[in-house]
This record gives C-alpha cells, structure tokens and sequence, in this order.
C-alpha cells in the first residue's frame, strides 16, 4: 500500500507491504526488502552465512543431476549438483573440501529454496 | 478461409495476454490452455474460455501436442495461437494442428522445418548466399564427435540447442577441457526445454552485436521487413534489453541486411511473423538464425512503426492480409524494450519464486507494459523467469533511455525479487548510451552478482514508520489471496 511517513517534519511517500515477515518498500526509485521481526536488512535465506559445510538450495527447483556419492572426497569449489529452475541449469559447488556425508535429494527431485541438499565432513574433522 | 469466431492459445504468460488483446480487438473469443500450476495468472482471468491441458512439467502440458490439439478442439477453436517458446517453432505441432482440421497462425509446416531448424536453416542459407558463421550443424549427435568438432572449429566454440532459443541450451566452451560437460549440459537444457537435446556448434564472434530484422510474409507469400532490432545487451546468452532501430547500421549496411532478411524468408516461402537474426563484426554480417514465430522483442517494432503485428499475423491465418506497395514504411523515433526476471541481482542472478505481493507499473505517454500476473499471482518454478516486460518510446534513443530508467525506478514489484537494479546500472553505463555494446557488454562490465547498495538512514526511517503504520491497523497488507495455489507456493 502506499503510504507516507513523516521524517524530520517532512512527509516522503513510498510503497509497503509485509508478506511473511518480510517487509518490502519501494521509496526513491528502488525495491529493499527488511526482516520485519528484527529491522535489520533482510539476509540472504539460503547458505545462513560463511562457508558451510551444507549444500543449500539457492531457489526451489530441480535436482537433475548428482554428481558425487557419500563418502567421495571433494575439494572446495568443486562441483556436486546440479539442479534446474525456470528452464536453466544451476551447478552448484561444496564450499570447503572433505569428504560428502550424506545426501539428502535425489535426482528429480523438486526442492524448496534453503533445502540443505548435501552434508560435507570437513577435512579436518576427523 | 472463414474469419474465425475462437482462438486457442498455446502459450502462457505475457504473451498469452498480448494474444488475448489482439483477439478481443479484432472480437474473437479465446481458449487458453494452460497447465495446472498457471491457475493463478492474468491470462487465466482474461481469455473466455480456459482448459487445463496437463500438470505443471512442460514436458506434460505446453509442450504436449495432442494435450494442446485436443484441448483446441474441446475448447470449439478454430485455430491456434502458438505464441514463443514451447510449440511455436514446432513442425510436428504446426502440421497436427493442421491434420485436426484447425489453423495453424504462423508459417507452414513446411516453412518451420526449411528455416526454424537451426540446421536446415543454415543450409537453405548457404544456398542463397548469406554468409554464415563457421560451424558444425551435422546429426553426429556423440558427444565425442562434438568435442572433436568443436576442436576442428576452434575456442571459442558456442553450443546450441537447434530447436532452441531463450538462451536455453546454450553454453560458451572456452577450451577442450570444459568442452565435455558443457555439451552434455546444454543438450539436457535443449531436452527440458524444447523437447529435443540436438545441438549444434558454431564460432564465437567476440566483438560481434546482435541485430535482427522483423519480416512479415503476407497471406500471397509476399515478405517485406519492418526493420531491425537492436539485442546485444545479452546475459548468459539471454538477451535482457533490446531497441528498435538499431543504433549501430548505417543506411547502406541496413538495406542490404534487409534484402538478405527477405531473400532467406522468401525462400523458406514464409508466411507471418518471423526474425532474421544476424551477428555484426567489423561491418560484416552473418546469419545466425530464423525465429519462426512472434519474438519477445516484437513491441519495440510495433513502437516504431505503428504496427500490431499479433493482429496482423491473425489476419494472414485468415487470409486477409496484403502488403500495400504504395504504404511506405518509416521508423518513427525510438523504442526500447526491458525483460523484467524474477530472479536476485544481488545473488548471481538466482531464481526468485513465489507470491506476488503489489504490483505497479506507472502509466504515462510512451509506455507500453506486458505482464502475465497481477499482485496476489505465484511465480512458480516451472517456467522461464520472465514476469513482465516494459517498452518506452521517444523520439531520440537519449530520451528513450532517460524514459526507460524513470519508468524502472518507479515500477513496484513486492514478493519477489527482480533484475529492475540490474537493468537500471545497464542502462546508466557509457556503453550502452554511446550504443557501441557488442553481445559481450555484460561479461566485460558487470560482475555476476550487483553489490547491493546500503540503505540510507532515510530508508531506514521510512522502513521502520511503515512498519508501524503497517502493524497499527493494517488489515489489507497481508496480499489478500485464499487460492490453494497461492498458500502452496508461499511456503516456498
């Protein structure tokens, strides 16, 4: 809805909605999204930050493809999965080297957005 | 032929609804026919008449000939409307919509397989003389003997889908070492997306621009151009922005890609709405591909020329459209189109799926929205990320620009996210405003992911009195749809 808020005595116009706990607002000419629970800027769902020993869904799609099996080694950057979305590809890769743990997906699989896909045992986790 | 009363539309999305508009216009009654996760989108609410034809997969539903054919003929049409994608470019659909005893609006059968197939295409090409970008197009579908071929050629090699389009099936294999997956997953793309994993290489022109003429063969086989397109801005080979005319032909290059354009089309004895695309290097020319079929970009077109080219291409079906000799065409001013993607500038570009929140497109002179959803719609995953797509018009290209990123800046997409900040940054880039990007522009300026600009304490401030306003008695905000489809698609 559009609303108006008064800032220093000055009344800027700008659109909000909240869907899901997110607050969306478009004012001065762009879209920020913000997590309506804490105020702060709202952060990227998926991945939950830093590198991760997990394999996250960065959208709802498709497992198409696997290309490793529990109890291979991987090195960081290499690619595991693939999955599709919206009629394209997504490769995705392990963040850190060790050795895959478990998957949990299976090839044509429809996935939702932040599903952890694959566990990785770091390297130096023994 | 007899006029028809009934169209059905293969189609989904904006293109459904531009078909629908062309229909009501012209007082026809439409059958959309759609799959079952598009429940929730404009068309649905506009055509007369609806018919689930499958479940969500394309593989089941768009691009399921019978499902389509049949769904045609329950639904008491007299033709079909394929718009892009899916079928459109499909001869085996053109011919069994034809065998159902039903109209076909696009080229013939005949005409699909001579210039839609990328391969065939070429052939008929090099027959006429039109120079071609080096290649393989051969049916040794190995991928072995792809790698090989690709060597032969030389890095960097593109593949193709050759039904394809869209960017869909469609890598750059900059060395041989790549060369092996990249080809394997190009021709799944091709498989999921148009339902044959052919492919075909071709050489990359590093520095080329991607211009495109519009031809249009009327109901005697008459083709003439309605001039060029301008594509380069290309992203992942999908093409984002594009303009009419182009800003980069001078008069004699122009006319003589336009004689080619029509020389190809009148050989594949072309009726309707079709594309000749080319690549432009060191002002030299070379074919790329016929697109036989409406094109994405088909409104700058319209823009600069007065035309509808959707209604035109019904009235051909019908047998009712003639080029007038004595009518001269000029392009008037200039038009620029923007693909509006759900998917996150500040992620690489990711999918953004779910339910649409408000929506606003601002009205003023010069503007021109397709859109396939309205606030409280789901954007599901299934299909192409494109939700909308917004064309300006004004009379020098500055101002067209200078249009184009006031009208993004004051468009509202809540719900999803959307390539609108990416597409303003191209926009505002020295580049694309002296005209001289080539189909490498992006990958040269543009990192994958844009940095996301901090928020202002201004922001900040507004953000949290929204809140407040939002919390205190709001009781509209919380995108007031109870379809199933809708809660479905919000868990995600």
């Amino acid at each position: 809805m559009e609303i108006k808020v008064r800032v220093d005595g000055v009344d800027h116009k700008a659109h909000a909605q909240l869907i899901k706990g997110t607050l969306w607002v478009h004012h001065n000419g762009r879209v920020f999204t913000m997590d309506a629970s804490t105020g702060r800027k709202s952060r990227k769902k998926a991945g939950a930050g830093g590198s991760s020993d997990q394999v996250v869904a960065p959208m709802p799609g498709k497992v198409t493809k696997l290309l490793v099996s529990a109890g291979a080694s991987v090195e960081a950057g290499q690619a595991v999965l693939v999955m599709e979305a919206m009629k394209m590809e997504y490769t995705l890769k392990a963040d850190i080297a060790g050795t895959i743990d478990s998957i949990s997906c299976a090839v044509g699989e429809q996935v939702a957005l932040g599903k952890a896909l694959i566990k990785i045992k770091p390297v130096s986790d023994k | 032929m007899a006029k028809f009363s009934r169209i059905a539309i293969a189609n989904r999305g904006e293109v459904a609804v531009r078909i629908i508009k062309a229909c009501e216009e012209l007082g026809i009654e439409t059958v959309l026919l759609h799959s079952e996760a598009d429940i929730n989108t404009r068309a649905y609410r506009m055509a007369t008449k609806t018919i689930c034809i499958g479940p969500a997969p394309t593989a089941e539903s768009y691009l399921n000939i019978k499902a389509n054919v049949d769904g045609a003929l329950a639904g008491g049409a007299q033709a079909i409307h394929p718009g892009f994608g899916f079928l459109s470019e499909n001869a085996d659909f053109a011919e069994a919509v034809t065998k159902a005893g039903l109209t076909f609006i696009g080229p013939s059968a005949e005409s699909i397989r001579s210039l839609g197939d990328k391969v065939h295409c070429k052939e008929l090409a090099k027959k006429a003389g039109l120079p071609l970008v080096p290649g393989y197009q051969g049916e040794n579908q190995e991928v072995a003997h792809l790698i090989l071929e690709a060597e032969k050629i030389g890095f960097p090699v593109i593949v193709k889908a050759a039904a394809g389009g869209g960017g869909r099936g469609m890598k750059l294999i900059k060395s041989s070492a790549e060369a092996k997956e990249l080809i394997e997953s190009a021709q799944r793309e091709a498989q999921s997306a148009f339902g044959s994993p052919k492919v075909f290489l071709e050489k990359y022109l590093d520095r080329a621009k991607h211009i495109e003429f519009q031809v249009f063969g009327d109901s005697t086989g008459n083709v003439i151009h309605f001039f060029d397109r301008e594509c380069s801005v290309q992203r992942r080979h999908q093409k984002i922005i594009e303009e009419a005319t182009s800003p980069s032909l001078s008069d004699d290059l122009r006319r003589r890609m336009g004689e080619a354009a029509c020389a190809i089309a009148t050989l594949g004895k072309y009726k309707g709405a079709g594309t000749v695309e080319f690549l432009l290097q060191d002002n030299e020319f070379y074919l790329l591909e016929v697109n036989t079929r409406l094109q994405v970009e088909h409104p700058v077109t319209e823009e600069v020329l007065g035309v509808d080219l959707v209604k035109m291409q019904i009235l051909t079906a019908q047998g009712e459209f003639v080029h007038d000799p004595k009518q001269v065409r000029v392009p008037r001013g200039h038009s620029i189109e923007c693909r509006i993607y759900a998917e996150n500038p500040f992620m690489g570009g990711v999918p953004s799926t779910g339910l649409l929140g408000h929506v606003e497109w601002p009205e003023g002179p010069g503007r021109r929205y397709e859109y396939g959803f309205d606030a409280g719609d789901t954007i599901t995953p299934y299909y192409d990320p494109m939700i909308a797509k917004v064309i300006v018009w004004d009379e020098t290209r500055s101002r067209a620009i200078q249009k184009m990123i006031r009208v993004l800046q004051d468009s509202v997409v809540f719900g999803v996210h959307t390539n609108i900040p990416y597409l303003i940054e191209i926009l505002s880039h020295k580049e694309f405003v002296m005209g001289t990007m080539t189909t490498r522009f992006i990958e040269t300026y543009f990192s994958e992911a844009l940095k996301e600009p901090e928020l202002s304490s201004l922001d900040k401030k507004i953000a949290e009195g929204a809140l407040l306003q939002l919390r205190g008695g709001g009781t509209q905000n919380q995108g007031a749809n109870t379809s199933p489809w809708a809660s479905y698609w919000r868990g995600i």
